[in-house]
């Protein structure tokens, strides 16, 4: 009985509609409030993505026989494929009532440089590697485990004014608001401290040739589609050469 | 470097891939490893060894081994980590008062820290979480195949 009325409205968006109004955002509202009185009345849920493993075949390579429904407790939801923008992070009511936030667009994320314990929020630039799929490169997709190029500014601010000494200049004049950081003006004890620091201190090359063209490779360590956020740490040593072979070795072919 | 085979760079969660600590360190990077609990020895591949396998029950932090532990004879080790072991049982039949043979199969994770695990070896595995679609054990321990008398004496193998 309730099956034939939810069909009706859906085909007759027209009786919601008041005279002269538009009906196609109310068909919308409609359509969803059919998916919801569908959970309600017919006890199943209509979204078309599963992640049960009764439509798979058995390891014995037997064709399961299909008995029930899909249920609501087995629901998949679209993908994120989170890109690269003006922040666009919608909120997603999950089983049990706790919500989800779905990143849609992202332009920042706060990243770790590990070595140096030092956090900071940086710009997304680029994704530059991903090992599931180049079609996510291509397309500038933030997922979890994709390397990304992020903008050093933050990082090299901390430096220079941690530990006093230029990072990734190569030789070229710096301009004047970027000798803040290096030659601030610091008391005797923090004077002291610093120079205890710089002690012996060297970053690694392959990190200092990244600073200079100011930007960073780094690895995403957050899921943008569950948490909406893009978090990471800046790749270093054996895990920095491994991924840069990799990107030059794609930008060849 | 030999265990860099794949596409994403392969590393122990949680072992920090630091540039600064790792140039300090004399050996390899640091590396982890448990104790499974049970009575089962870790074996040295996995302490002094170089493999990464998060699904390992030794050198893989989200895998521990509960429920049952059980074991079989090995029937095929071509798949990648993966062994597929049988274990024989008698069933009754009360009519007839006697016994039939039979078997069941199982895939079990095998752990890179065994290597040279052949046809025939026994196997002990322990249950662990699901890892795959049919593989919820994974292999603590190998005896291998005893060829006893004339047969040892052959050459089975190079």
């Amino acid at each position: 009985m309730y099956q034939i009325r939810i069909i009706e409205i859906l085909e007759e968006p027209e009786i919601l509609a008041a005279p002269g109004e538009q009906s196609d955002s109310e068909h919308l509202v409609v359509q969803m409030w059919a998916s919801l009185v569908a959970v309600l009345m017919l006890g199943y849920y209509v979204w078309g993505i599963s992640r049960d493993s009764r439509h798979k075949r058995n390891a014995t390579g037997a064709k399961r026989a299909h008995y029930r429904k899909k249920r609501k407790f087995e629901l998949g939801r679209q993908a994120a494929n989170t890109k690269i923008g003006a922040k666009r992070i919608h909120a997603v009511r999950v089983r049990g009532g706790s919500t989800k936030f779905r990143a849609l667009r992202l332009d920042s994320g706060n990243f770790a440089w590990g070595s140096e314990h030092a956090t900071r929020k940086c710009r997304i630039i680029a994704v530059k590697y991903n090992s599931t799929n180049n079609e996510l490169v291509r397309t500038n997709t933030l997922v979890k485990g994709c390397i990304v190029e992020i903008d050093a500014t933050p990082f090299r601010q901390w430096f220079e004014s941690h530990y006093a000494l230029p990072l990734g200049r190569r030789g070229k004049k710096p301009h004047e608001g970027h000798e803040e950081g290096l030659n601030k003006p610091r008391s005797n004890h923090v004077e002291r401290k610093v120079a205890e620091r710089k002690e012996g201190f060297k970053v690694e090359q392959a990190l200092d040739d990244q600073f200079v063209t100011g930007r960073v490779l780094a690895r995403v360590t957050s899921r943008p589609g569950q948490a909406g956020r893009c978090d990471g740490y800046i790749l270093e040593g054996k895990e920095l050469d491994f991924y840069s072979r990799k990107i030059r070795s794609k930008g060849k072919h | 470097m030999a265990e860099q085979t794949e596409k994403a760079f392969q590393f122990q969660v949680g072992i920090s891939q630091n540039s600064k600590l790792a140039s300090k360190k004399k050996g390899n990077a640091k590396r982890w490893y448990c104790d499974v609990g049970l009575g089962f020895k870790t074996p040295k591949e996995a302490i002094e060894g170089t493999y990464i396998d998060k699904k390992c029950p030794f050198t893989g932090s989200t895998i521990t081994i509960r429920g049952r532990i059980l074991t079989g004879v090995v029937v095929s080790n071509k798949m990648k980590r993966t062994i597929v072991i049988r274990r024989e049982y008698l069933h009754y039949i009360p009519k007839y008062n006697r016994y039939e043979k039979r078997h069941k199969n199982l895939s079990a994770h095998l752990s890179p820290a065994f290597i040279g695990v052949e046809l025939g070896d026994q196997v002990t595995v322990g249950q662990c979480r699901p890892i795959s679609k049919t593989v919820r054990f994974n292999v603590l321990k190998v005896q291998k195949k005893i060829i006893k008398g004339a047969g040892a004496k052959q050459f089975s193998k190079f």
